[in-house]
C-alpha cells in the first residue's frame, strides 16, 4: 500500500460501521436534518436524472418491449372486458355518489369526492430493490405538501413523503412502513392496512371482529376516522383471503390493492391534509 | 505519472456517475421484478482491486449517497455496503486471490449476502422487508454484478493506478 495513516484497517472499518449505525439511529428518529439533506439531494439530482432519463428512454422502452410484451397483451384483453362491466356500474355509482355528496355537504363531513386535486406525471419508479417510493413532477408550487393522499383513477396509491418546489416523492402503499386506517365496505368494521412489499397483498390484521363474515372480493376503503391522514371513502383494495388471526381475537385479511403500483404514469394528489 | 491528489476526485466522480446511472437507468430495467445495484458493483470492484480498506471506504460512501436519494432508512445502505466491501476485500486478499473469471463468482455471492444483510438489519430496526423477496432480488443483483464487475474493476484501476493490493500478511497484521 502507499502511505497509510497510523491507524489500522480494522479501526477504520470500525469507524465506518459506527458512523453508519449513528446515521441509522438519527434517521429512524425522523430527524429534520435528514429530511432536509434528502430534499437538498433531490433538488440537485432531479434535473440530472430527467436529462439521463430522456437520453436513455429508447433503451428502456426496448427492454420493456421484450420483457413485458406477453403480460401487456393479456392485460389488454382483461381490461377490455373490465371496462364494459365498469361502464354499467358507473351509471349506478354516479347516482349514489350524487346523493352521498349532497348528504356529506349537508352534514359538513369530509368526503374524498369533494377534495381539490393536482394531477402529476410519474418521473421515476423505485430507485432500488428496497425502495417503495416514486417521484412525481409536481411539488409545493402546486400546493402539494407532505402527507397528502395520492390516488390513481380512484384507488389509493400512497402518500406524499417528501415535497420540494417542483417535485415530490410518493410513498407507495406496498411499503412495509405504510399504514392506513381502513373500513370494510360491507360491515363497516374498522382496521389498519399495512404494506408487505412489492407484488404482495396488503395485510389488515387489527380490530376486524373475528365473527365478521368477509367474502372474497369485499371492498376496502379508507376509514377517515378522526385525525386520519386520509379522507374517508378512498378505495384501497379488495379482500383476497381471510383467516383467523393468532389468538382468535381478530380476523386477518389479505387485500389486493385496487391500483397496480407497477403501472403508474399519471397520479392525482388530493390537496387534503389532516383536518380538511 | 498522474497526480495522486486527484485520486479522491476521480473516485467521487465514479460514485456520482454510478448513482445517476442507477436511478435514471438501471432502476427501470427489471428482471423478474427486481433491479440491479450499481453502487454494490462499485463497492465489490473496489474491494477486489484494493483490499478491505478501500472496499469499506467505497462501500460506505457509495451507500451514503445512495441513501440520500432513497426513502429507506438513512444509513442502512452505507452500513451494508461498508460491511460487504470490507468482507469481500478481506476474503479476497487473505483466503484466495480471484483471477480470471473468479471475480464474477465473488460478485454474485456478495450480492446474495448483501441482500440478506440489508433485509436482516431492516427487520432488526423495525422495517420488515419481506424475506420472500430476497431470492429474486439476489438473483437480479447477482446477474448485474457479474456482468459489470470486470469493467468496474478496470475503472477502479484507472482511479487508483495499477493494482497495488495489500500483501496477505500485511492485511492480517494491521
Amino acid at each position: 500500500m502507499a502511505i497509510s495513516p497510523p491507524t489500522g484497517s480494522r479501526t477504520r472499518f470500525a469507524v465506518l460501521v459506527l458512523a453508519s449505525v449513528t446515521l441509522l439511529t438519527v434517521g429512524l428518529r425522523d430527524a429534520p436534518v435528514v429530511r432536509e439533506v434528502r430534499e437538498g439531494a433531490s433538488v440537485v439530482i432531479g434535473p440530472v436524472e430527467s436529462a439521463v432519463d430522456t437520453v436513455t428512454a429508447p433503451v428502456r422502452n426496448a427492454w420493456h418491449g421484450v420483457t413485458d410484451y406477453e403480460d401487456l397483451q393479456r392485460e389488454n384483453d382483461e381490461l377490455r372486458s373490465q371496462i364494459e362491466a365498469a361502464d354499467a356500474e358507473g351509471v349506478q355509482a354516479s347516482d349514489a355518489e350524487q346523493q352521498l355528496a349532497e348528504l356529506s355537504a349537508a352534514l359538513d363531513l369530509p368526503w374524498a369526492g369533494n377534495v381539490k386535486t393536482a394531477t402529476a406525471r410519474v418521473v421515476s419508479g423505485p430507485r432500488s430493490n428496497f425502495s417503495h417510493a416514486i417521484e412525481i413532477d409536481k411539488g409545493t408550487d402546486d400546493g402539494i405538501a407532505v402527507d397528502m393522499p395520492v390516488v390513481a383513477g380512484a384507488g389509493l396509491v400512497g402518500r406524499v413523503s417528501q415535497a420540494t418546489g417542483s417535485s415530490s416523492t410518493v410513498e407507495l402503499l406496498t411499503d412495509p412502513e405504510f399504514r392506513v386506517g381502513v373500513r370494510l365496505s360491507t360491515t363497516g368494521d374498522l382496521g389498519t392496512a399495512r404494506g408487505q412489499g412489492r407484488d404482495d397483498p396488503l395485510s389488515v390484521d387489527s380490530a376486524i371482529s373475528p365473527s365478521a363474515k368477509v367474502a372474497k372480493g369485499t371492498g376496502i376503503v379508507t376509514s377517515g376516522v378522526d385525525r386520519s391522514a386520509y379522507p374517508p371513502g378512498i378505495p384501497v383494495g379488495t379482500v383476497a383471503s381471510s383467516r383467523q388471526g393468532s389468538g382468535g381475537l381478530a380476523l386477518d385479511l389479505d387485500v389486493d390493492p385496487v391500483v397496480d403500483v407497477d403501472q403508474l404514469s399519471y397520479l392525482t394528489v388530493m390537496l387534503w391534509t389532516d383536518g380538511g | 505519472m498522474r497526480s495522486r491528489r486527484l485520486t479522491p476526485l476521480r473516485g467521487a466522480v465514479v460514485l456520482v456517475v454510478a448513482l445517476v446511472a442507477q436511478i435514471a437507468f438501471v432502476a427501470d430495467l427489471r428482471i423478474a421484478g427486481a433491479v440491479g445495484d450499481l453502487m454494490l458493483v462499485v463497492t465489490v470492484a473496489a474491494a477486489l482491486t484494493g483490499g478491505p480498506d478501500r472496499g469499506a471506504a467505497y462501500g460506505f460512501f457509495a451507500g451514503l449517497i445512495f441513501d440520500l436519494v432513497l426513502d429507506s432508512p438513512f444509513g442502512l445502505s452505507a452500513l451494508t455496503y461498508a460491511v460487504i466491501g470490507y468482507g469481500v476485500g478481506l476474503v479476497c486478499s487473505v483466503l484466495f486471490r480471484p483471477t480470471g473469471a473468479w471475480p464474477l463468482a465473488v460478485a454474485a455471492v456478495a450480492s446474495l449476502v448483501a441482500t440478506a444483510f440489508y433485509t436482516g438489519v431492516g427487520h432488526l430496526i423495525g422495517v420488515p422487508y419481506p424475506w420472500a423477496d430476497v431470492p429474486a432480488i439476489a438473483v437480479a443483483v447477482a446477474l448485474w454484478n457479474a456482468a459489470l464487475v470486470l469493467p468496474a474493476m478496470a475503472v477502479l484501476r484507472w482511479v487508483h493506478g495499477p493494482s497495488q493490493q495489500p500483501d496477505r500478511v500485511e492485511v492480517l497484521l494491521r
